[in-house]
């Protein structure tokens, strides 16, 4: 058996592997892609790039309680037990503040790295968490069902034959708004468990059942090189072959993107360290596995970290004063994180919820699902303060006991497809409206 | 649509697909049995679970709490500190039975003789998703994984109203503290959107005017069971999905399983968790007439399905990624393993994404491509030389790594698959007979020819073979981007 590669990239892989124009009409869709790119000659350098870090909070973040109008009445009408009582607020000016356990970004507000913006999200607003989510995560419209994600149609858009790693997301699962027409991005969970573990006493030799797992791994073309061309053109490739949609395609690609980016993350997670100390929560692991990755180089242009539990129905001061504050003290210490990198200026962070709270408070403690709600981006090159319109309170201008937005999230999208990850954002988003500026 | 396969397509691949999809697969001599019983006869044997009743006993905990009612007035009679402390003991003991509870029901599926009923259970489970994380009570989840045992091949409106009825579901979308003043719309909206008709089926309206239907129907916590409080119930006329009347919870689950559209959105998540894709437009139009011809019941409707063309089109077979719990089941099943300790069980199912009693959320899990992620493949294959060996191979990498609060838990040991039990004699002096014994069990069809030129080359590269280089071929054979399907 020949030494199988160690992959280190996709790039070296293929030239390693492929024999220019002798590919067979078998390849699969994002093999043919990259070797396109191949041709094309190398992309440019990936890692002086500017990088989105998405922060989902899952379960529609109450809004009100977030950023709090602590001088409208009709908020403490609307929560006799639930408002945030004026003088905990953290005033950020004469009519909205932060929650009290918000102290973080309080802390980014006062260095001008944090934006607030007010009012966020869309006609004709959906209350199913799930409905209202994935137009979140395709940026489509509330009428529109959009397969692919927003981040995906931007891979897809404007990062072809990049390495899988261009999209990192935190945990197990996958998120909406990765998938793309020809899907890019991993997920991980934690770079230690994140590799091929062998108990063979055979290890590091060459028939070892490492290098096996990899030989088993490599989709068919590669081992095949250019002894199945069959005479078929690259050319007629895109119209030819089967869809990711096919589960053995899609098991192989993903198979190969866990070998090339365990490789590449483990090699350079063991000399990245985190440079300050990060308070204890599920959001602050996932900020300092990124703060890592960012320190270590990886050529990553979005990653993607959540954190759940925002469905506040019943008794919700006590847990959401919680998820506030392991929100405000994670971004803090992973934005001080970055900045002894020196890489503060590369990195943008966003946050988004499905959707707010219903105005009034329910007869349990707690908040039914509502409507637009506050965002929040951080970071040292965004246009920091209190910005778009503030929502009306006034009972008789909601709507069905809903704030009415004021700016649609995709005017936010939009503003960071074209002002942050530098591409035009119209066919990625698919939205006539325009930007908003967010630098 | 649906006509009977032609008796000339069953056999060993058939059949191995019918055990894997209507239970969770078995070993060889499993396959041959029921495809020895003829389409028919195998159907019936596995569709009919209800002429001779399971046996196995439940967790001996899995009872109403008899001081249930005293230890609700101790606790409000305790002082603080004493009110921590006794969360504390309940706590662990919750713990410790949904683990237990886990477990069990795992092993029901491995040994089960009855695996379409688990299979239905898995499927109601995924269902109506109700997670113990909000329900906090391994008691009720055990009730509601019960109810879905006993019921889940029955009427659907029964089964329907059932659940709505059930304490877990009561508690789980806060349907059990609605009152008239205030109804809860977390139950009423799922109920429509998740569970019968799908977004775009009804109205905001609608879902406002159920909720005010629904309320009344109420959790009794001092005895953990369903009760009416006639008190707490909106008795004036309601409009929901165009009729108007004096509705009760009863009613809208009848108004919603009536819509016209109702059978189709049912049918088509079942034919997708059973078939492993969503119909075609005209399949499904054949699949709701089906279950509405059968009266809305879903045993006949199985029997009709997995007898049909359809089910065995090879668009169907060998085209579902498996599920973590498949995965984990059908795997002891074909190596004829038994589980390993209920904490490596929980542990490696939660890795894979797929921890039972605890969807993500109330949507159930998303299922198919999206179970597979790069992190879950490696995990896949990761736990695949854990079930071999029985070694996990990530506590080496825990003894290397530095300490953190994201070490890998420690994996007890867990046995190795034993051999003897399956392998032929030829196995162990010819690999081509060992690299045919392999595939039939592991995949019950014959391997891609560069796989079958790997794993050749990897038995010669060991040769003579041992116990451990047999049970590292496996371990490679199931760390495959084919052995994810079935």
């Amino acid at each position: 058996m020949n030494n199988p590669p160690t992959l280190k990239t996709r790039r070296e892989f293929l030239q390693g592997s492929l024999l220019a124009g002798s590919l067979s009409w078998t390849i699969p869709a994002f093999l043919s892609r990259t070797i396109t790119t191949l041709r094309a000659g190398p992309s440019t350098g990936e890692t002086d790039r500017n990088i989105l870090v998405v922060v989902q909070l899952a379960g529609g973040n109450d809004g009100l309680n977030t950023l709090v109008p602590f001088s409208n009445d009709d908020y403490y009408k609307a929560r006799p037990n639930l408002g945030v009582p004026a003088r905990t607020v953290l005033k950020l000016n004469d009519e909205v503040g932060l929650h009290p356990a918000l102290g973080g970004l309080r802390d980014l507000h006062a260095s001008g790295q944090l934006a607030v913006w007010q009012g966020v999200g869309y006609p004709n607003p959906n209350r199913s968490h799930f409905r209202s989510t994935e137009i979140w995560q395709t940026a489509s419209a509330s009428e529109i069902n959009e397969k692919y994600g927003w981040l995906g149609r931007y891979f897809d858009h404007a990062c072809a034959g990049a390495e899988p790693t261009v999209g990192v997301s935190v945990g197990r699962q996958s998120p909406q708004s990765f998938a793309g027409p020809k899907p890019l991005g991993v997920s991980l969970e934690q770079p230690e468990t994140y590799r091929f573990a062998d108990t063979d006493p055979a290890q590091g030799n060459m028939a070892s059942g490492e290098s096996f797992y990899r030989h088993l791994n490599r989709p068919d073309i590669l081992d095949n090189g250019g002894e199945m061309n069959t005479g078929g053109s690259v050319g007629s490739v895109a119209g030819t072959i089967a869809s990711h949609q096919n589960p053995l395609d899609f098991l192989e690609r993903t198979a190969l993107d866990a070998q090339v980016s365990s490789d590449r993350i483990r090699a350079l997670n063991k000399n990245s360290l985190n440079r300050v100390s990060y308070p204890v929560s599920a959001l602050s692991n996932q900020l300092k596995l990124v703060a890592r990755l960012i320190g270590g180089g990886l050529p990553t242009r979005v990653f993607y970290v959540s954190q759940g539990g925002y469905d506040t129905h019943t008794n919700q001061s006590g847990s959401h004063d919680r998820l506030l504050g392991e929100l405000g003290s994670a971004i803090k210490a992973f934005n001080e994180d970055i900045k002894a990198q020196g890489n503060l200026d590369k990195v943008l962070l966003m946050t988004f919820s499905e959707f707010g709270r219903r105005v009034k408070q329910n007869a349990n403690g707690g908040t039914d699902h509502g409507a637009a709600a506050p965002l929040f981006m951080v970071g040292s090159k965004v246009r920091p303060g209190i910005l778009g319109t503030a929502p009306d309170l006034t009972p008789t201008n909601l709507h069905n006991g809903d704030l009415k937005f004021t700016t649609d999230f995709r005017s936010l999208y939009a503003g960071v497809i074209e002002q942050w990850l530098g591409t035009e954002s119209k066919s990625i988003l698919k939205w006539s409206g325009p930007a908003a500026r967010i630098t | 649509m649906l006509s009977p396969l032609a008796p000339a397509k069953w056999g060993f691949a058939s059949a191995a697909h019918l055990l894997n999809r209507a239970g969770f697969g078995g070993p060889p001599k499993q396959i041959d049995q029921l495809a020895s019983l003829g389409l028919e006869k195998a159907v019936d044997q596995l569709v009919k679970f209800d002429q001779n009743p399971d046996l196995t006993s439940p967790p001996a905990w899995t009872k109403p709490d008899s001081d249930r009612v005293k230890e609700l007035q101790e606790f409000r009679k305790a002082s603080l500190e004493e009110r921590k402390e006794l969360q504390k003991v309940r706590r662990r003991m919750q713990r410790n039975h949904m683990t237990e509870l886990r477990h069990w029901w795992l092993n029901r599926m491995v040994s089960t003789s009855h695996p379409l009923q688990e299979k239905l259970t898995l499927f109601w489970h995924g269902h109506f998703a109700t997670s113990v994380q909000k329900v906090k009570d391994a008691y009720l989840m055990w009730r509601q994984n019960d109810l879905f045992r006993r019921q889940g091949a029955g009427e659907w409106l029964a089964l329907l109203t059932e659940v709505a009825k059930d304490p877990a579901m009561l508690v789980w979308l806060d349907q059990g503290q609605s009152r008239k003043e205030n109804p809860n719309e977390n139950f009423a909206r799922e109920v429509m959107e998740l569970f019968t008709l799908g977004e775009g089926q009804y109205t905001e309206k609608d879902v406002t005017e159920a909720a005010r239907a629904f309320t009344g129907w109420a959790y009794e916590r001092a005895d953990q069971r369903f009760v009416v409080r006639p008190r707490w119930h909106d008795a004036g006329t309601k409009t929901i999905l165009g009729q108007s009347g004096y509705w009760t919870g009863n009613d809208v689950l009848k108004l919603v399983v009536s819509q016209p559209n109702a059978p189709e959105f049912i049918t088509q998540k079942l034919w997708n968790f059973f078939a492993g894709q969503p119909p075609s437009a005209e399949l499904s139009q054949a699949l709701a007439s089906e279950f509405v011809r059968h009266g809305q019941e879903i045993r006949p409707w199985l029997m009709t399905v997995f007898r049909s063309e359809e089910f065995y089109s090879p668009t169907v077979m060998r085209q579902q990624v498996k599920s973590p719990v498949f995965w984990l089941v059908n795997s002891a099943r074909i190596l004829q393993r038994e589980l390993p300790p209920a904490e490596a069980t929980n542990n490696l199912l939660r890795l894979m994404g797929q921890e039972l009693f605890a969807p993500p959320n109330v949507k159930g899990w998303d299922g198919g491509l999206a179970w597979i992620t790069t992190n879950n493949l490696l995990t896949r294959y990761n736990s695949a030389e854990y079930l071999v060996s029985g070694e996990n191979p990530l506590n080496y990498a825990t003894n290397r790594a530095k300490k953190g609060p994201n070490q890998p838990r420690r994996l007890p040991l867990a046995g190795a698959v034993r051999l003897d039990a399956w392998l032929e004699e030829e196995d162990w002096v010819d690999p081509e007979h060992l690299l045919r014994t392999l595939e039939t069990r592991l995949f019950q069809a014959p391997l891609r020819e560069k796989q079958r030129a790997n794993v050749r080359e990897y038995l010669a590269s060991r040769t003579p073979l041992d116990t451990t280089d047999i049970l590292h071929a496996i371990r490679l054979l199931m760390s495959t981007p084919d052995f994810q399907l079935t």
